[in-house]
């Protein structure tokens, strides 16, 4: 059972959170080990079973970006991040951006950030949130319209551009925390890479 | 999580850490990141253009730990091999030399990425007639 069938819903993105907040309290409450006290334990498993799957997938489906990654993965038969069997392709552009990016950050950590090496890092660090902004509006709007959309034969270009923007939106989450990181501003809860 | 001996070994001293001119002779370069995490690797080639051996190695990773031994290790591989050769190193081989655990393969795929895309980079500089030969990889 996928985390869409957990709710019965069908394989779109498109989801009204509220409504899906509203199903999984009432399936928790369906769930919940109070009610089966007096049940054999095997169905006492079942249920904690039940209800753990319910969270799991809640969680993956509440967020929109998370249930484009959870997507792309099921469209692909994986289940965990390990073992892409296409490995989306980076615009070589942005790799080559986000290294250089890495390298002056790596020379000035060297030199100590006074005020100009700090100004010089708030720069680039905020035209990439912006651009991390674009990603995730990407995502959450034309591409999971494009996908709910998308005759069968569409779908793997979709997926495809998903699996894109996807990745886009990792090298810029990787080089804003990485400079968050050299000018003492973590932004909790913005970007929730963590490398080590 | 804990890292084996030798991931901390080439991370605490990585080998051959730096970078060639792009266009110098016989250099190939190769650029590439991992979508799973963001991070970015370098690995450079100088290749000797009359033996096609492989003379020198240099990388830079903006990447964790693992990342950076594999490419560490890869760049110390590198060294000695025929371009030929070079081709066949596989990521499961640094997996094993590093005993990198199952969530940091792509670490290591990461390495054989880069390896590739030198390889492929030198080609196209600087093997005009072997066209075919380049295309086989
Ligand atoms: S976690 Fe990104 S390369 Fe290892």
């Amino acid at each position: 059972m996928d985390h869409f069938q957990v709710f019965g819903l069908p394989r779109r993105l498109a989801i009204d959170t509220v409504e899906l907040q509203r199903k999984f309290y009432e399936l928790s409450r369906l769930h919940h080990p109070d009610f089966h006290q007096a049940a054999s334990p095997e169905e006492q498993a079942r249920t904690l079973e039940a209800s753990a799957r319910l969270n799991t997938a809640y969680r993956a489906l509440r967020d929109p970006i998370a249930r484009v990654e959870y997507l792309v993965r099921l469209e692909e038969g994986r289940d965990t991040k390990e073992g892409a069997t296409v490995k989306p392709k980076a615009p070589p552009e942005l790799l080559e951006e986000m290294f250089e990016i890495q390298e002056a950050l790596a020379e000035a950590k060297v030199g100590g950030l006074d005020e100009a090496g700090r100004a010089a890092l708030v720069a680039p660090r905020d035209r990439l949130m912006v651009r991390l902004e674009q990603e995730n509006a990407r995502l959450v709007g034309p591409l999971t319209q494009g996908w709910d959309a998308a005759a069968p034969a569409e779908r793997q270009r979709v997926l495809a551009a998903m699996k894109e923007a996807l990745a886009t939106r990792a090298y810029l989450g990787t080089v804003i925390d990485d400079l968050n990181d050299a000018l003492g501003e973590s932004l909790e809860g913005y970007v929730t890479h963590r490398r080590h | 999580m804990a890292y084996s001996e030798k991931v901390v070994d080439h991370y605490n001293n990585p080998r051959n850490v730096g970078s060639f001119m792009k266009d110098t002779p016989g250099v190939g370069t190769g650029l590439v990141g991992a979508p799973e995490c963001g991070d970015v690797m370098k690995l450079q080639i100088k290749v000797n253009l009359q033996t096609g051996v492989i003379e020198d190695a240099k990388f830079k990773t903006f990447g964790c730990g693992s990342a950076i031994a594999s490419s560490s290790l890869a760049t110390e591989w590198l060294k000695g091999k025929t371009v030929d050769e070079a081709g066949k190193i596989k990521n499961t081989d640094i997996v094993n030399e590093l005993k990198l655990p199952p969530v940091k393969i792509h670490c290591s795929v990461l390495a054989e990425d880069a390896i590739k895309a030198a390889l492929a980079d030198y080609k196209t500089k600087w093997i005009k007639e072997g066209a075919a030969a380049a295309s086989s990889t």
